[in-house]
């Protein structure tokens, strides 16, 4: 089986790779525009050629000429992606003839970027490698070869589709520039976390940057990779002479720094854009006298997105706040869709220190997987903070685990046989961290050594599975001290037990250590700081409580951690400040709403509500003071008074003020203020949306409940919400000539299925004559417009 | 290329402002934010000199298979043998901050999207007048930029302006499936190489704009583009 000969052969000795095509094919005549792969079918003497050169320098590895035969690349070609990559394999097949050598089905990056940078899905990326994948298989490849990525996210669409379609070796590499990090930021260790955990045979560097750069980059690879290190270098950094690409780097240099690699412990090496045949040769020559090493690795407990990693080398806070368990606003949020709420909550945790957000959203009455997508996907776009999927629904963790960005944690297995078989599997698959609770099918043992030894079983059953002990967190479990107070202190054994005989790292929720008795807080912290120095690394707390992280601050530097204190000191510093700030708002404080209203005073506009609110009901408030202000705000824009922001901060301010308000009506009785629903989009191509978010802010001001469906949206799925919603006003933004095509055939659609709903449309390229045209009802000018439209509509 | 972008007249005409009262709060936040996304650009450009070939009504670059078609790059590049086409990007991270912001803040979305789009036309200058500079040892001079989806210039010419560039390997910049570049904050444009003497004829007049009748910019004495 040549899979498992190139996997032996990673672990013995070393894989020469071939160099560049492009580079070689530039040589011979290659029009600048013209796709190379369509050489493999017409021109294929000139790529087995290239292959047969490699093959002579000494190539173990040879790449077929498929690095852009993906179906968007190729979509004007006239030649199917199946067609172009059997020809590849099949120029490579004739070259290797009698050889030893194999092939690599080379995949590159699609073109275009995934979600939330650019608008491909993750399950579009996957459709379109695994295309590539499965006709590789077919023509007979030997192994698979994904190179040249920048997005982690697309870089793990095409691995999942490599794995889930073939059983041949797959190799990983991406590209970085000086600092570290690729185009889109993702960073090495990142990579590393990620691709590692996905099960690649072979990950590195390539591309973009010359061997001497690439070299720091690489020394922190080998450092924490499992996986055999992989480089291809440039031929240098790229000189534009004359407006063409040159590399400096002489075959002989090349090769001096392919010995060094080899010295350092790279298992596969060869060249990419500017390397030749000759480079090759002289690299296979100067590797002959090195003699292997093997790299010394360290294991790293780590979790990450795609451009920030969390080493758990120290105390690290798992946010809690994401969780509808006893939470009215919260469970209502989940029902309606309403994830900017779910989104405040999560950025709100990392701005008070979270370094990793644990993510529940089960409910009985919603579909626990896909709003687990849902909210994962909504947080990884604003956000770079690593999360935690919380469930005991397994196809739920799968589901968050396929879609997020990263390698995340499973919270969670427990000592159940049924527990561990049926998520440990998914764990593995996708490489994420889990947490391991000390009960079982009996609950959860009294004793500390009982509690030890179902962590015990819950390692030694993750590592038959291959998860290692550093991807394992035990959670010793926090009982109540009202209720068990004998137990509390076997919490803190096993704990201890657990960080010295198991060497993992552990997890725990403390705040139910207070349940039922008085003055929580302060047996909070107190169970905090024992659980930190018994050997707690990952307390799941609140972050918003001051108290708590500063507990965790302190133990910090007690526990040695925090050296020289720095953290603390600094931790201080901000204490104090905010301070002086809270002390110096309540001085000079403005105490009338409208006022605060037209200057925009956002953090003022909660205080004075709360005071209006001691002596007026909440829709005299909205009737005497934001309404009215408002309305002026709106004119003094209309009439050039003041400008965008000043209107946005005004709207905003307004925002924070109903916030109160709302908060007011949901204790009292039920009067609604709502004004009627109102649905917004992007329509289909487009995703120019801040000019939709301003109107959407103002709307919400006038008290219109809006349905935000977000950008890109497809007529279908406007069309559904408007009849779902039984909605009047639908509101439609598109900014480019291209899109309004698709804001016409949504017009149309909604007037053919719900006639009786009126469309405002608006956007830089639409004008009265031009919404006329497309049959909307309105044509907005501005934000500001869509108000006086939906008071109009609906009143 | 190492300049800083920093021209705040131009953030307040993208924020529409006409010689309102700016406020305390409103010009602090816009200076904020100009810092903020000087301190989050990665600005990477690229460019290439290519000879122009006409055929019929087409131009074409010559050594490529590329074609600009429509009648306003042709009467731009009129009087051009030569035209450089470009590229810059800011890169993610400040599209990513937008998002961000729209989530907490529309004020600041809305003003980090006017710094980020000033600061890119800025970059796109500066690097205009680096080749300027560059053809001005032949004594020439080049016209102002046009993009992809300007007048008839088709917006789907997008990808392949890109590979002429190789802009996806050296600068990150790609295109969707709509022609819409990402990063977000980016720019592909044509810039002919002219004569001294035909340097001014080629200015873009509001009047040839689609947006004439109700653009916010044009209301004051501002003008967008070049």
């Amino acid at each position: 089986m040549v899979d498992v000969e190139i996997k032996e052969k990673l672990k013995e000795g070393i894989l020469i790779f071939d160099g560049a095509m492009g580079t070689m094919l530039q040589d011979s005549g290659l029009k600048l525009g013209e796709l190379p792969e369509i050489l493999n079918i017409t021109d294929s003497k000139v790529i087995i050629g290239i292959h047969k050169s490699y093959i002579k320098a000494g190539a173990n590895i040879i790449t077929t000429n498929t690095f852009g035969a993906n179906e968007i690349k190729l979509k004007n070609s006239n030649f199917s992606v199946e067609k172009i990559i059997h020809s590849a394999v099949k120029n490579a097949k004739i070259a290797t003839e009698n050889k030893e050598a194999y092939v690599a089905l080379d995949i590159g990056p699609i073109g275009e970027l995934l979600e939330p940078m650019g608008t491909l899905t993750f399950d579009e990326a996957y459709n379109i490698f695994k295309r590539q994948v499965i006709q590789g298989v077919k023509s007979g490849v030997d192994l698979i070869l994904i190179e040249t990525m920048t997005d982690l996210y697309e870089a793990k669409a095409a691995v999942l589709a490599a794995k889930e379609n073939s059983d041949l070796p797959v190799f990983c590499t991406m590209s970085f520039e000086a600092d570290k990090r690729t185009f889109t930021g993702c960073n090495a260790t990142s990579m590393v976390m990620v691709l590692e955990g996905l099960g690649v045979d072979a990950l590195g560097v390539n591309c973009s940057l010359g061997p001497k750069e690439i070299e720091p980059i690489i020394n922190e690879i080998l450092n924490i990779s499992k996986v055999p290190v992989m480089v291809q270098p440039n031929a240098g950094l790229p000189n534009i002479i004359n407006g063409d690409t040159i590399f400096n780097i002489l075959p002989e240099e090349f090769a001096l720094y392919g010995a060094k690699f080899k010295e350092k412990g790279l298992k596969v090496i060869g060249g990419c854009c500017g390397t030749t045949d000759r480079h090759i040769e002289s690299l296979v020559k100067a590797l002959k006298d090195v003699e292997i090493k093997y790299n010394k690795y360290s294991p790293l407990s780590c979790v990450c997105t795609s451009t920030k990693s969390v080493i758990i080398d120290q105390v690290k806070v798992i946010g809690e706040r994401i969780n509808p368990t006893g939470k009215k606003i919260f469970k209502e949020a989940l029902k309606n869709g309403n994830l900017d709420y779910i989104l405040g909550e999560a950025i709100a945790q990392v701005d008070a220190g979270a370094h990793i957000l644990d993510v529940n959203v089960g409910l009985p009455e919603i579909n626990e997987e896909e709003t687990m997508v849902k909210v994962i996907k909504e947080i990884q776009s604003i956000l770079d903070v690593p999360l935690q999927i919380d469930s005991t629904n397994p196809k739920a963790i799968e589901m968050g685990l396929r879609y997020y960005n990263g390698k995340a944690i499973v919270n969670s297995v427990n000592g159940e046989n049924k527990v561990l078989e049926s998520i440990l599997p998914i764990v593995k698959k996708y490489g994420a961290a889990v947490v391991g609770l000390t009960l079982d099918d009996r609950g959860i043992p009294s004793s500390g050594e009982e509690r030890f030894r179902i962590a015990e079983k819950i390692v030694k059953t993750a590592e038959k599975y291959g998860i290692d002990r550093k991807d394992i967190y035990i959670d010793c479990l926090t009982l109540t001290a009202a209720a068990q107070q004998e137990d509390v202190k076997e919490t803190l054994k096993a704990l201890s037990l657990v960080k010295e005989k198991l060497n993992v790292k552990t997890v725990l929720g403390v705040s139910n250590i207070s349940f039922g008795l008085p003055n929580r807080d302060i047996l909070n912290r107190t169970f905090l700081a024992a659980s930190l120095f018994a050997g707690l690394d990952l307390p799941i707390i609140n972050p918003l409580n001051k108290e708590m992280m500063n507990t965790i601050a302190a133990s910090k530097v007690l526990w040695n951690e925090d050296k020289g204190a720095k953290e603390y000191l600094k931790h201080n510093e901000n204490v104090s400040k905010e301070q002086e700030i809270a002390a110096k708002d309540t001085n000079d404080i403005q105490y009338d709403l409208f006022k605060v209203i037209l200057k925009g005073m956002r953090e003022e506009a909660k205080i004075v509500t709360v005071k209006l609110l001691e002596c007026k009901e909440p829709l005299e408030v909205v009737n005497e003071y934001i309404i009215p202000a408002l309305d002026v705000v709106g004119e003094k824009y209309e009439k050039g008074h003041i400008f965008l922001p000043q209107l946005i901060q005004s709207a905003e301010t307004v925002k924070n003020s109903f916030q109160v308000i709302k908060d007011k009506l949901r204790k009292g009785t039920n009067d609604d203020i709502s004004k009627g629903k109102i649905v917004l989009a992007t329509v289909k191509g487009d995703i120019h949306d801040i000019g939709k978010n301003i109107v959407k802010v103002l709307l919400e001001n006038y008290n219109y409940e809006i349905i935000d469906l977000g950008k890109d949206v497809s007529k279908e799925k406007i069309v559904e919400a408007a009849i779902k919603n039984n909605v009047k006003l639908i509101g439609l933004s598109a900014l480019m000539t291209t899109t309004v095509k698709n804001m016409e055939e949504t017009i149309c659609e909604l007037k053919k299925i719900k006639p009786d709903c009126i469309v405002m449309v608006g956007g830089a390229v639409l004008n009265e004559e031009y919404a006329n045209m497309i049959q909307a009802d309105y044509y907005a000018k501005d934000a500001n417009e869509s108000v006086t439209i939906a008071r109009k509509v609906l009143g | 290329m190492n300049k800083v972008p920093q021209n705040k007249d131009e953030v307040l005409r993208y924020l529409g402002y006409r010689n309102q009262i700016l406020d305390k709060v409103t010009n602090d936040l816009i200076e904020e934010l100009m810092d903020e996304m000087r301190s989050l650009i990665k600005v990477r450009y690229i460019y290439k000199f290519f000879n122009i070939m006409r055929e019929e009504d087409k131009i074409y670059l010559s050594n490529t298979n590329f074609c600009l078609t429509g009648e306003d790059i042709k009467n731009h590049l009129d009087k051009s043998e030569v035209c450089a086409l470009m590229a810059v990007t800011l890169g993610n991270s400040v599209d990513a901050k937008i998002r961000y912001y729209e989530k907490i803040s529309m004020t600041k979305a809305v003003i980090l999207d006017a710094c980020a789009t000033t600061a890119i036309e800025e970059l796109c200058d500066i690097l205009c007048e680096e080749l300027k500079e560059a053809v001005q040892k032949e004594n020439k001079t080049l016209t102002s930029r046009y993009s992809p989806g300007y007048g008839d210039l088709p917006i789907d010419i997008q990808k392949k302006f890109l590979t002429m560039l190789s802009a996806e390997k050296s600068i990150g910049l790609t295109a969707s499936s709509n022609s819409i570049l990402i990063p977000r904050k980016s720019v592909t444009a044509i810039v002919g190489v002219v004569e001294w003497e035909n340097n001014s004829i080629k200015k873009a007049s509001c009047l040839d704009c689609n947006k004439y009748s109700n653009c916010m910019y044009r209301k004051g004495d501002g003008r967008c583009g070049n």
